[in-house]
């Protein structure tokens, strides 16, 4: 990790306390609050994505991960607000109605949230009505919906149709172990992550098209 | 019980998905019945004549013995489902049985008395309930993988204390159903993988999967052998060798794993007085695109050709209970009747 920055390596390497200290030292340096996300957050949050994919690193190390990049969340989020900085793409995310799981709904919340996407994370057992007042208060553009088993998939069906019978269009994303594209496609939402890794650029794929 | 029995079972050629489910769901009150015993074994048994099975295989509900260890502590009804615990909860509580716990142990003794088949019974295994009791039960049991002590941080010891509770809840669910004269016990410990252990931790070291996994199944399947009560224990997460040779270590009559795990390569890891049960991927039973029923054929074939060339006792099934989807129904059931068939 020669070429890494130093806080996107404490943050790979889930290194909590060293994260503060390494912010401080890029405030200290004059680096912006934006900057430092975008180019010592993002990049990390990224390789521990890529890492996962490989299989290189598994759940827990993610977690690690996340919960350092959070600490430098803590201090930099006052900056970013006071300087009027929002991310460019915001997301709501929850565990359908029925479903209590959520650590595949927590994992790609936080590589969403690495990725400088602002997440609403609705929790589980979402019912359709909930899900459709966050969209539209939040005017979000992209969602995602989340099942593991399979006895709760068809309350996905039900929450696509209600937003769109709401008349919302946000990108909807689905996953969760007995997902498949085939599913997406059936009960009409736009895209389909096999898992967190690749649930950043599945997001960004349907973001920008 | 006599091992043998299981061994028999599997020379005899048996196949059968854990299916309680997908019977319990062809009633139109199916929510109704797991409160009333003597319906819920009459289900029990519907579904044991329907797949041939001389075992009476109950509904996998781990979410029993979280109700009760919640509902004793105090919290509604209508919040358990989300309820965690956000510190470490001090002194110690009775846990009464619920009333669907009642009906378990009810089904329990209508099989047992009424019935000619072998009365199972069920619970979630110490590590499984814990982590349903806390928001990330992940990040604590890596810290303490990595040598953090409940001293030093309070996650690990909600977790450790959270362990205990789970524990001697299980404990006594297990033992009314032994009461009630189960004869084997369905131990599902799921969470017990690579989602929840890091295996490049554990492959420094084991200490955290011994510690907070195998020690607490161990002082279970103490009691079970001090019942006469024979263990059949479930994992269907992703699983590496180490923790499959582990299992091992409880020396269970049957073992059931995911359809993640290479069957004929994990009788490698097992005694052959362990019946492996599985592994067919029956969470995707609902999907002709993931597994088409000529699939389920083929897997099946492939499985009971190579669990005879490794000489393994088997009894070719499900990876996990299968569980009635609404609208994928009959897709689900004649997958099931499909593998029933293979030779």
């Amino acid at each position: 990790m020669n070429d890494i920055h130093p806080l996107s390596a404490a943050i790979i390497a889930g290194k909590r306390k060293d994260v503060s200290e390494l912010v401080q030292a890029c405030i200290t340096a004059g680096e912006s609050a934006q900057f430092i996300v975008e180019s010592h957050l993002v990049p990390a949050m990224a390789i521990v994505g890529e890492r996962f994919k490989n299989n290189e690193i598994f759940v827990p190390e993610m977690l690690i991960a996340a919960r350092a990049m959070k600490e430098a969340l803590k201090i930099l989020e006052p900056m970013l607000v006071e300087a009027g900085v929002k991310p460019e793409f915001n997301a709501v995310i929850g565990t359908v109605e029925g479903d209590l799981h959520d650590i595949g709904k927590n994992l790609v919340a936080m590589m969403w949230k690495g990725a400088n996407i602002d997440v609403i994370d609705l929790g589980v057992n979402v019912p359709p009505a909930k899900f459709v007042e966050a969209i539209r208060d939040n005017n979000a553009r992209l969602v995602g919906l989340s099942a593991l088993l399979t006895t709760t998939m068809p309350a996905m069906r039900e929450t696509v149709k209600a937003i769109r019978e709401a008349g919302l269009s946000p990108k909807i994303m689905i996953g969760g172990a007995p997902i498949t594209h085939e599913y997406a496609t059936e009960i009409g939402a736009d895209g389909f992550a096999a898992d967190a890794g690749s649930a950043v650029d599945a997001a960004m794929a349907l973001l920008k098209s | 019980m006599d091992r043998q029995y299981y061994l028999d079972l599997a020379a005899s050629g048996l196949k059968m998905p854990i299916g309680t489910h997908l019977v319990l769901h062809e009633h139109a009150d199916h929510d109704a019945i797991p409160n009333d015993g003597r319906r819920l074994g009459g289900v029990i048994e519907e579904a044991a004549r329907r797949f041939g099975c001389p075992m009476a295989l109950p509904l996998m509900d781990l979410k029993l013995e979280k109700e009760a260890l919640l509902l004793a502590r105090g919290v509604a009804p209508a919040e358990i489902d989300t309820f965690h615990f956000t510190e470490t909860p001090g002194g110690d509580w009775e846990v009464p049985l619920t009333r669907k716990m009642g009906a378990v142990c009810e089904a329990i003794q209508y099989i047992a008395g009424q019935t000619d088949l072998l009365p199972v019974g069920m619970g979630i295994g110490p590590f499984s309930l814990m982590t349903k009791l806390i928001t990330d039960p992940i990040t604590p049991v890596f810290l303490a993988g990595g040598g953090a002590t409940a001293d030093e941080e309070e996650e690990v010891e909600l977790v450790e204390r959270l362990l205990q509770l789970a524990s001697k809840t299980i404990r006594l669910y297990l033992n009314a159903q032994i009461q009630a004269g189960a004869k084997a016990i369905i131990l599902c410990e799921p969470a017990a993988n690579k989602v929840y252990f890091s295996p490049i931790q554990l492959e420094e070291s084991h200490d955290i999967f011994d510690r907070y996994v195998m020690d607490l199944n161990r002082e279970i399947r103490e009691q079970l052998r001090a019942a006469d009560v024979d263990l059949i224990f479930h994992d269907c997460g992703e699983l590496t060798d180490g923790m499959v040779s582990r299992f091992a270590t409880l020396d269970p009559a049957m073992i059931s794993l995911g359809c993640s795990r290479v069957l004929w390569e994990d009788a490698r890891l097992l005694p052959k007085t362990t019946v492996l049960y599985g592994n067919l991927p029956t969470k995707q039973f609902y999907s002709d695109e993931l597994v088409s029923i000529a699939r389920v054929r083929e897997l099946s074939d492939e499985l009971l050709r190579r669990m005879r060339e490794v000489g393994h006792p088997f009894i070719l099934g499900s990876e996990c209970d299968v569980l009635s989807v609404p609208g994928y129904e009959q897709t689900i059931m004649a997958k099931v009747d499909e593998f029933l068939k293979s030779e």
